[in-house]
């Protein structure tokens, strides 16, 4: 349960009556012998312990059958491009892997997410029974260099194979930013104020 | 070895079936029938493909990386690049995953203007598929037919927008506002043009036509048929198993629609048909889409009737900071499930967006649903996905 974001603390606690979409997110947990749970913007999140990830997803497709998609969040405190997390602080430095399953009747879906430690993050591969999970488990490795174990085909998916780095990682520079910095705000659409009357005077 | 037992030997050798050693054969990255640059490095015994790998990779622009250095108001613009023929498509579940964690809510009008949009843009995609795909089977009469049906639908996205493929028309809490057009205007979201409606309905009649042409020309076309029905058969459980969505899935019987299922954009009060076929075949694909050009042009008309007047965009800051948190937001585009998971950390930029885009699904069968296949079935089946390479790269 360390592993947990700050997040859900806030999130778990029972202010008011659980809407629909909590109940079904704790149905989920329990029967599925999840962690924790977490539902904020009808985003349903449940926390899977890393060594069951395998069996859990497996099982939850008997009732979500329907296969996502597969993908990873690099939770870094140092960032090469971008904005960093809200408080560095209290940053747990971690990834997460999201597996989203849904259903195809009604709108119900689950993120399944993960833990991983950032060094040598390693889980097992879903492709032996979800064929689907062959490409993105592929983009997640040269992404974020996670290892799928079982995965008998973890070579690049999008880059070229002499490709050195992951370019998903926050600390990943972008090549274009360091050429040509960021002009701020000379980007943003202008005031509709600031358009005729300036340029006419 | 005598003579007569050479004899006998060479009559044996010439009756036992000459076998066909495996064989590479690359297809593309250049290739007229992969949509893009995609390549395809197929083993083959004969004519029979026995093992195929694809290669994607050729387009990929890095969008989930480079989102993370644009403010949200810049990603529409890049979001409507991921599969060109549907852009408007692309934006929506975007744009309202943002409204969903700024909690904002766009205006009714402009809801209903996003709706008939996505609708314009459906036809528009699946009209790209009518022409090109009789075209990868041998049949080049569609192709032109189709293609100057679809310039209508494209004008009256053009007239709507100002863009023809990418129009970047979404802004969140609305629609795109009008600057520029004098001290009158100023303050004002870009309304409907005039005409709109009228040139709609006229737009919206001739689609039906074209679909019945469609219809006459290729639905019943023999060799049409010999080279789509049963072929290239994906059973419901491989379709959910890699993902497939949209015209793809439905096709193999499983009436998923997030039109109907997903609560977004007032599709609730319009009356439309999901239109699903359980043989999974070629066929089957083709038919759903043709099917759902018909369903498109209901709901246009419908929504043409309903559309109220009123304000086009929700108060909003003018710059954006999106508070903290984590959102899928998805919707049904042309060619299926569309979303994005996008992680805020309360910045001008998200800290994480997740694209999860169609084709990328879709496509990832090829491998399981080519194996034992003809290489004369490859182009029909692979045309039968509907994909577009960079909705597949990213």
């Amino acid at each position: 349960m360390s592993d947990q974001p700050d997040t859900d603390q806030a999130a778990e606690s029972p202010t008011s009556e659980p809407t629909p979409l909590e109940v079904f997110a704790a149905d989920v947990t329990e029967r599925l012998g999840c962690l924790s749970y977490d539902v904020e913007f009808d985003t349903v999140r449940v926390f899977v312990d890393k060594d069951k990830w395998v069996d859990t997803i497996n099982e939850a497709r008997t009732e979500l059958p329907f296969f996502s998609w597969l993908s990873a969040i690099d939770w870094s405190k140092d960032y090469e491009v971008g904005e960093g997390v809200a408080d560095p602080d209290s940053l747990e430095e971690r990834f997460e892997v999201i597996c989203r399953l849904s259903s195809v009747t009604n709108g119900d879906g689950v993120n399944f997410v993960t833990v991983l430690p950032r060094e040598n993050p390693t889980i097992g591969s879903l492709t032996e029974s979800i064929g689907g999970a062959e490409w993105h488990e592929r983009e997640a490795h040269e992404m974020f260099g996670i290892m799928f174990e079982g995965h008998n085909n973890l070579i690049p998916l999008y880059l070229p194979d002499d490709f050195i780095g992951n370019p998903l990682l926050k600390s990943f520079p972008l090549i274009a930013r360091e050429v040509k910095p960021w002009p701020g705000e000379v980007d943003v659409e202008g005031l509709p104020e600031t358009d005729d009357e300036e340029d006419e005077s | 070895m005598t003579s007569r037992e050479l004899m006998h030997r060479s009559e044996v050798a010439v009756s036992v079936e000459l076998e066909t050693p495996n064989m590479t054969l690359n297809i593309g990255p250049q290739h007229p029938s992969t949509h893009g640059v995609l390549r395809l490095i197929a083993t083959v015994d004969g004519e029979r493909i026995t093992s195929l790998e694809p290669v994607i990779g050729y387009m990929h622009r890095g969008y989930e990386k480079l989102a993370e250095v644009r403010t949200y108001a810049q990603i529409t613009t890049l979001v409507n690049r991921i599969d060109w023929v549907s852009g408007f498509a692309n934006e929506v579940p975007f744009i309202l995953g943002v409204e969903r964690l700024m909690k904002v809510e766009a205006p009714e009008r402009a809801q209903w203007i996003r709706l008939i949009l996505s609708e314009l843009f459906r036809i528009s995609s699946h009209l790209v598929f009518m022409s090109s795909y009789p075209l990868e089977l041998g049949a080049t009469t569609p192709l032109m037919y189709v293609l100057r049906e679809r310039e209508y639908i494209l004008e009256l996205i053009e007239g709507l927008t100002g863009g023809r493929f990418h129009p970047n028309f979404n802004r969140v809490g609305g629609i795109k506002p009008n600057y520029g057009g004098g001290s009158q205007s100023k303050k004002q979201s870009m309304d409907l043009p005039a005409g709109f409606f009228k040139s709609t309905i006229e737009a919206m009649d001739r689609m039906n036509k074209i679909c019945d042409d469609i219809d006459i020309l290729v639905t019943g076309n023999e060799l049409f048929k010999a080279r789509t029905v049963d072929i290239g058969v994906i059973p419901a459980e491989k379709a959910l198993e890699f993902g497939l969505s949209g015209p793809n899935l439905r096709a193999s019987g499983i009436a998923y629609d997030l039109r109907k299922i997903e609560n977004y954009l007032p599709y609730d009060q319009l009356d439309f048909n999901v239109i699903s076929r359980p043989g999974g075949d070629c066929f089957d694909r083709y038919m759903v889409r043709l099917e759902e050009i018909r369903e498109s042009v209901k709901i246009v008309r419908q929504a043409i009737d309903i559309i109220p007047s009123g304000p086009l965009q929700a108060k909003v800051p003018r710059i954006l900071k999106v508070p903290r948190g984590q959102v899928y937001s998805r919707a049904e585009n042309p060619k299926g499930e569309f979303g994005y998971y996008i992680v805020s950390e309360g910045g001008k930029m998200p800290y994480r967006l997740k694209i999860r885009s169609t084709s990328f699904s879709n496509l990832s069968i090829l491998s399981w649903v080519l194996k034992d296949q003809l290489i004369p079935d490859l182009v029909a089946i692979m045309g039968s996905l509907d994909f577009v390479l960079g909705d597949v790269d990213r």
